[in-house]
């Protein structure tokens, strides 16, 4: 009996492979079977597609009257022709040339086509004129990038050396500020609000005093200079 | 006393097993247990009441709207259109995952025959993918769940496929194609007797959109419109990339079906555009007129 069934399952399993049975009968013990069939058949059971059965209806076809005033106007339409040349074949007594579009029809689907589906060449240039394009745009930005890059380290020192320059401007006006205020408080015995009009004429005079030296420092220098140069024309001659 | 008798062992079932009608679908039942009563809710005790589901409105009929909309006023995704991740997300096309797994699957259980080429249609046939264009669906991809227990040779069309799955078919001595369907010609391909009885030509199938002719004429993708010389080269690569050995078809006796390929503008295999299939007559039509053949093989 269990030989039986395998028998039976075996035939159920492999039925594209039924043929080689007889092979395997030789081969009595059951456990060899299953790899063998493993191995055999990389499709046992093959369950082919069972279509729906089409209903047709060819014995006894619907073919709407066209000349009559009863039939419904969707019944005339050429797309309802097509429809019934599809159920009955040539018994729905419709032309197979009407399958297909007039030439009328053939020239507009054409037109349509070709204004809305441009050609695979058409698009494969577009497609590379908006890459080379797109490239072009990336080059310049990387080259507008290079360009500025290599100004930088002059940038940065400029920067730096400007840096400094205000911080030492700072500086020397708040050693100066300082001084004026320690020179207040020796003039008038106290400390003096650097806003005060007393604090700013002292400032004015003080500039002006230090105008007066520059100049007398100038003249002076430039006796000096008058000096030499006498000096060296008398020398000269001798 | 009577002498007592050594039994067989399982005697008692090999009894069984003569005396018992052979299994069939009539006395095949789940085993007991295997099954579990659904919960029917509205009954008993709270009969009247709301069935644990609140009171009115949407939540109590189970019509709740769309994701991200909010009640008519303007949601979010359209108020702060600053975030470009839902940039024409209600158009954007829809790709069916099939992993290798279920394709396995498929061809194991011969619902789908691996010795014709595979495509839309053997697929739809076999009920293991579900498409539908008029939901935006452009077709099905083929993702690489699976990939290490595949073991098929096939001829197989999708739309889209990731790169090692690619590769578990071609390790196989498989052919994949990745190729472009319109929506018209998507719904001829996934019902082709509907389509039929409508007494139609086949159409033309159109050409992908700008956007995606780079996918389709790339070799990587084994794309439809690449130059396959380029194809052989990428399929040397791969295997490069993920160490195996190409196998040699040439001398497959599958070798005409591995190298079936349909043009282009091919819908299905062996029909062209233009052809007109009776069912009734079981008979194909071809138009014989100059400028509707030179409209059908451009």
């Amino acid at each position: 009996v269990s030989h039986d069934l395998v028998k039976m399952a075996a035939s159920v399993l492999c039925r594209r492979t039924a043929s080689l049975w007889g092979v395997f009968r030789s081969i009595s013990s059951q456990n060899t079977l299953t790899p063998e069939f493993t191995r055999c058949g990389s499709f046992l059971q093959v369950a082919a597609y069972n279509p729906k059965p089409l209903k047709l209806n060819l014995k006894d076809p619907y073919i709407p009257d066209r000349d009559s005033e009863k039939t419904p106007e969707w019944q005339k339409s050429e797309k309802y022709d097509r429809k019934l040349f599809a159920r009955y074949g040539s018994a729905s007594g419709v032309d197979a040339a009407k399958l297909w579009p007039s030439p009328e029809k053939l020239k507009e689907i054409i037109a349509e086509e070709q204004e809305w589906n441009p050609s695979l060449q058409e698009m494969l240039n577009n497609i590379a004129s908006r890459e080379k394009e797109r490239a072009r745009i990336l080059q310049a930005r990387e080259k507008l990038i290079a360009a500025n890059m290599a100004k930088m380290p002059q940038m940065v020192a400029d920067w730096r050396r400007d840096v400094r320059t205000l911080k030492q401007k700072q500086r020397e006006d708040k050693a100066r500020r300082d001084r004026l205020l320690a020179e207040a408080r020796e003039r008038f015995g106290y400390a003096l609000d650097p806003r005060s009009p007393k604090f700013q004429e002292m400032v004015k005079e003080i500039e002006k005093e230090e105008k007066k030296k520059k100049k007398l420092l100038k003249r002076r220098r430039k006796e000096e200079d008058a000096r030499a140069t006498e000096v060296s024309g008398t020398s000269e001659p001798a | 006393s009577k002498m007592s008798v050594p039994r067989k062992p399982g005697g008692k079932a090999l009894d069984l097993l003569r005396n018992l009608p052979r299994i069939s679908l009539a006395n095949l039942r789940p085993n007991p247990g295997a099954k579990k009563l659904e919960k029917r809710r509205g009954r008993g005790a709270h009969g009247g009441s709301k069935s644990g589901r609140g009171h009115k409105g949407e939540r109590q009929r189970g019509n709740r709207p769309r994701l991200g909309f909010e009640g008519g006023q303007t949601p979010f995704y359209l108020l702060i259109p600053k975030y470009g991740y839902n940039e024409g997300h209600s158009r954007r096309p829809q790709y069916q995952p099939l992993s290798l797994n279920r394709l396995q699957y498929l061809i194991d259980l011969g619902r789908v025959d691996p010795r014709e080429p595979i495509d839309l249609t053997q697929l739809v046939n076999a009920r293991g993918v579900t498409v539908q264009p008029l939901k935006k669906d452009y077709g099905i991809q083929l993702v690489e769940e699976g990939a290490d227990i595949f073991s098929a040779k096939v001829n197989i069309e999708v739309q889209m496929a990731s790169e090692l799955a690619i590769a578990a078919i071609e390790k196989n001595g498989g052919i994949i194609t990745t190729s472009f369907y319109d929506p018209r010609s998507l719904t001829v391909l996934c019902r082709p007797v509907p389509f039929f009885m409508t007494g139609q030509p086949i159409p033309k199938r159109m050409l992908p959109g700008e956007d995606l002719v780079p996918y389709y004429t790339d070799a990587t993708n084994r794309g439809y419109l690449a130059d396959p010389a380029q194809i052989q080269q990428a399929r040397l690569e791969l295997a490069r990339k993920y160490g195996y050995v190409l196998p040699d078809i040439t001398k497959d006796e599958l070798y005409q079906m591995l190298t079936m390929r349909k043009d282009p503008r091919q819908i299905f295999f062996g029909l062209a555009p233009g052809w007109v299939v009776n069912m009734a007559e079981k008979k194909i039509l071809k138009p014989t007129d100059e400028r509707l053949l030179s409209y059908y093989s451009s």
